[in-house]
């Protein structure tokens, strides 16, 4: 066992010694473990050798013997044949691969012998990592090996990169990239491609250790070589297949050609790069031909979307053009797909709606033609462009340009709102047993076209009124389908939205509590109403109802009940006024006059004025009107189905006696009871086939309705804008024209699309109003004024 | 013919009891109620007193449709408001925001 103290080392003998040893560790030739712990002491004893350690001769020393042996080496690869020629089957890879095995582990294995000159002496000197990426200029230019040592493992790898590939750079490229192109159609056999992978994957290691750049050599002498030769080969190849083939045929190969082309570089390439391959592939396979790719689009969408026999086809045809656009998305390559996948949309939205179906089952086509659209091409653009967000709003958007589609007369207001409503309403209504499961189904359909509908508050009109008019004569299937349709909705719109329906339904709800407690409030008391009794009591506000509170004298059996439950009213509330709707109120009368007994439902003046007949068979007009004060035109109303179901008779002398014009002439003829009445069913319903024509009902009472109900909704409007510029004002104090109008838009855009030309004229108002002022000294600027 | 034995009938039950030609069987009253006020406005947050208040409207928002939870007061002067309002008010000023009375509740409604 030697010493570890320093002492003195003669350095010629010792080199000489270390010397044959490292070439044959270098050689890879056996070295026995004696001599190498000798050898290794050896090392140990140069670098601290005394009176002058000799560590920097040792370096020296070896790198100049590494540098002759990388040169005999060099001779070896280079062997005979001419460089030039880039005939990758010459042997030269081979030979140099073989010799870089050899040489790359004997020099690793030469860094642990010297591991004391490395720890020791060559680690003080070591520049950190932070320094060379980070460091000053003096530092950061490329470690030179001439000025600063390096660990004797990466110095073997520098003189190799200097020594040996230098000279050889581009004989190895060539052969590389010549090897790498055959390799693209006629796959190696294993060993060849071993060697043409550790070739590549050498100059990588080369390299390894460097912190800045590992993969400099790589690229120069791999990456960017191949992928040059690889771009060309790419265009010629896409040119060739739209050359001689359809664009199917070339999507079809070139996305082919681009997992063959991955795949290549998987297997041979560093692992790196399998980006810059996919990104060069892209750009000379396809982008190159994104104007005719473009061209299809619309051909290829339509044919899609028949259900014609290459559907199918067409269909992974577009899944292939997306795979191939997609990666390109940020060079807008996509957009144009976009753009046709939305017109496609649209334009087969409007030929189902345009498809012709009967009139009056205008909501039900309207609705489904809608889902169909929507269902259709979620599936299309889910299965094909893999649900991408951008199709997604595309079909949004045609989805709501086909919902809110104007009418064909200019300027005419959608009418999706209208038919939605009546979609629902029929859906709501009670009809044959079963089908519930079904209706929900239908409900939620009905909330996905909602959705697209732009005049939300229109749609609320006429909901409401749908749901009133449910309500009120119990014509709803189920109360908890009702329920949860508002739900729905409010899901879909929120609190605001669905606030009155909330509070309509609720009514409804206490108002069976409240019969409840008037019927036992009555047996308390041992009171009776003398006929059956049931009332619904709304609050003012929520409940879409024409104001029409016709006064009316009610007939002494109607008068009972009502004052009972007046009194009852008074005495559970306080504070409360109560005021009767007569029109809506229903009767069920019983004839006992006739052969068979006749039960007749009809409004309470209907009723009031049947029971007119008990003491007299006919009286004159007039006198009835009064006595029921009705006013002019519920005159008419109410007794025109009494007419027609032949209950009353009008007759009379002079003008006013027919029929038609009896209407407006009533009060001037004579009203007999038909004592003669007969009628098919027993049942006869006079109700609210024609009262409620007041309340501009969906059906009959067309165009005046509805002319009110857009300028009814046009000021709701208007107060809804105010108040949003108002609170946006609040807020901000201080905002330019173009971000206020963008933030109003914002907030209406849950019930309405706001026109610019309304949020002005608010605007203004409101400055008149002196809520907001033009800043001073701008043009375009709004304040808020406290 | 029929009619004949109509009139008949009806006429002898006119004439001996009270038989009626009608006999009501059963009524569906509909009616409305809205709070007894003079106003129809809040006139401290200036909505409608049959809607809740402008708090209760934002509060209500998480527990869907509450009960009528937001009720009226009437002072002694007659003039009435949302009682959420009013409470609030009468922290700062125990006068009607109308008539500058000393505020005193009259009643409340239910």
């Amino acid at each position: 066992m030697m010493s570890l103290k320093p002492r003195n080392v003669d350095f010629q003998e010792t080199w000489a010694n270390l010397k044959e040893t490292v070439a044959g560790v270098v050689g890879l030739r056996a070295v026995e473990r004696a001599v190498w712990n000798t050898r290794f002491s050896d090392v140990y004893a140069l670098c601290v050798a005394h009176p002058e350690p000799l560590a920097d001769r040792l370096y020296d020393e070896t790198r100049n013997f590494l540098e002759e042996h990388v040169s005999g080496l060099l001779q070896r690869v280079r062997g005979t044949a001419p460089l030039e020629n880039n005939d990758h089957n010459d042997g030269l890879l081979t030979r140099y691969v073989t010799a870089w095995r050899e040489y790359s582990q004997g020099v690793a294995y030469l860094n642990s012998l010297y591991s004391y000159l490395n720890l020791q002496h060559i680690k003080r000197q070591k520049v950190s990592d932070a320094e060379i990426i980070y460091g000053s200029a003096a530092t950061a230019c490329s470690p030179d090996q001439d000025s600063r040592q390096l660990e004797v493992g990466e110095l073997g790898l520098v003189i190799w990169e200097r020594v040996l590939i230098t000279p050889l750079a581009s004989a190895l490229t060539g052969r590389i990239v010549s090897a790498l192109s055959e390799a693209r159609s006629h796959p190696p056999d294993p060993t060849s491609a071993d060697i043409l992978r550790q070739a590549i994957h050498s100059t990588v290691d080369v390299q390894a250790f460097r912190v800045r750049a590992p993969l400099a050599l790589y690229q120069q002498l791999v990456l960017e070589p191949y992928l040059s030769a690889a771009s060309g080969h790419h265009a010629q190849f896409a040119a060739e297949l739209l050359h001689h083939g359809d664009i199917s045929h070339y999507m079809k190969h070139v996305l082919e050609g681009l997992e063959r082309e991955i795949a290549l570089g998987g297997r041979f390439l560093h692992a790196s790069s399998t980006e810059a391959v996919r990104a060069c592939y892209e750009r000379a396979a396809v982008a190159a031909h994104l104007p005719a790719l473009h061209a299809e689009t619309e051909r290829l969408l339509r044919e899609a979307c028949d259900d014609g026999p290459r559907a199918d086809q067409r269909r992974s045809d577009l899944k292939r053009m997306y795979a191939l656009l997609k990666p390109l998305a940020c060079a807008g390559a996509l957009r144009p797909l976009v753009e046709q996948a939305h017109a496609q949309a649209a334009r087969d939205g409007r030929a189902l709606l345009a498809a012709p179906h009967a009139r009056d089952e205008a909501h039900i086509h309207f609705v489904n033609s809608m889902l169909a659209l929507h269902g259709k091409y979620s599936k299309l653009f889910g299965e094909v462009f893999d649900g991408a967000q951008a199709f997604i709003g595309a079909l949004d958007k045609a989805c709501s340009e086909v919902v809110n589609g104007r009418a064909a007369e200019a300027g005419a207001a959608s009418r999706a709102p209208e038919l939605l409503a009546r979609y629902c309403d029929a859906l709501l209504r009670r009809r044959g047993a079963g089908a519930e499961q079904e209706a929900d189904d239908k409900l939620a359909g009905a909330i996905v076209v909602f959705k697209y509908v732009c005049d939300k508050d229109v749609f609320q009109k006429y909901y409401a009124r749908a749901l009133a008019r449910r309500l009120i004569h119990q014509l709803s299937a189920s109360m908890e389908q009702e329920e949860s349709m508002i739900n729905r909705l409010k899901a879909a719109c929120g609190y605001e939205f669905t606030n009155k329906l909330h509070r309509m339904f609720t009514d409804v709800t206490v108002s069976a509590d409240l019969n409840a407690k008037f019927q036992q409030h009555l047996r308390e008391n041992n009171l009776s109403t003398n006929t059956g009794f049931f009332i619904q009591v709304l609050q003012a506000g929520a409940w879409p109802l024409g104001g029409a509170m016709a006064p009316l004298a009610p007939p002494a059996q109607l008068e009972r009940p009502a004052r009972l439950f007046e009194a009852f009213y008074r005495a559970s509330f306080s504070g409360r006024r109560l005021a009767w709707l007569h029109h809506l109120c229903t009767g069920e009368l019983r004839t006992r006059y006739t052969t068979r007994v006749y039960h007749i439902s009809a409004t309470t003046p209907q009723c009031a004025l049947l029971l007119c007949f008990e003491t007299v068979d006919s009286a004159p007009a007039r006198e009835l009107r009064e006595s029921l004060q009705l006013a002019g035109d519920a005159w008419p109303r109410h007794v025109r189905p009494l007419l027609d179901a032949g209950l009353l008779l009008a007759s009379g002398d002079g003008e006013g006696s027919a029929p038609d014009s009896g209407d407006d002439d009533g009060p001037h003829g004579t009203l007999t009871l038909n004592l003669n009445f007969s009628c098919k069913r027993t049942k006869v319903r006079l109700t609210c086939a024609n009262a409620p024509a007041q309340q501009g009902g969906s059906g009959g009472g067309g165009a005046s309705g509805e002319g009110n109900e857009v300028t009814h909704c046009d000021d709701d409007r208007k107060m809804y804008l105010q108040a949003a510029l108002v609170r946006i004002m609040k807020q901000r104090k201080v905002l330019r024209h173009t971000e206020l109008i963008q933030e109003v838009v914002s907030q209406a855009r849950g019930s309405f699309a706001p026109s610019v030309a309304m949020i002005k004229k608010c605007i203004e108002a409101l400055i008149d109003k002196q809520y907001l002022e033009r800043a001073p000294g701008t043009l375009d600027t709004y304040s808020y004024l406290a | 013919m029929s009619g004949e034995d109509c009139d008949v009938d009806r006429g002898d039950n006119d004439g001996q009891k009270s038989d009626k030609m009608f006999t009501l069987k059963k009524w569906n009253a509909v009616a409305m109620w809205s709070w007894d006020v003079e106003c129809d406005t809040c006139a401290i947050c200036r909505v409608q007193v049959m809607d809740a208040c402008l708090r209760c409207q934002g509060e209500s928002k998480k527990d869907s449709y509450g009960k009528q939870d937001c009720v009226v007061v009437w002072g002694e002067c007659n003039h009435s408001f949302h009682f959420c309002c009013m409470s609030l008010w009468v922290k700062q000023n125990n006068r009607c925001p109308l008539c500058q009375q000393e505020w005193s509740i009259q009643r409340m409604g239910k």
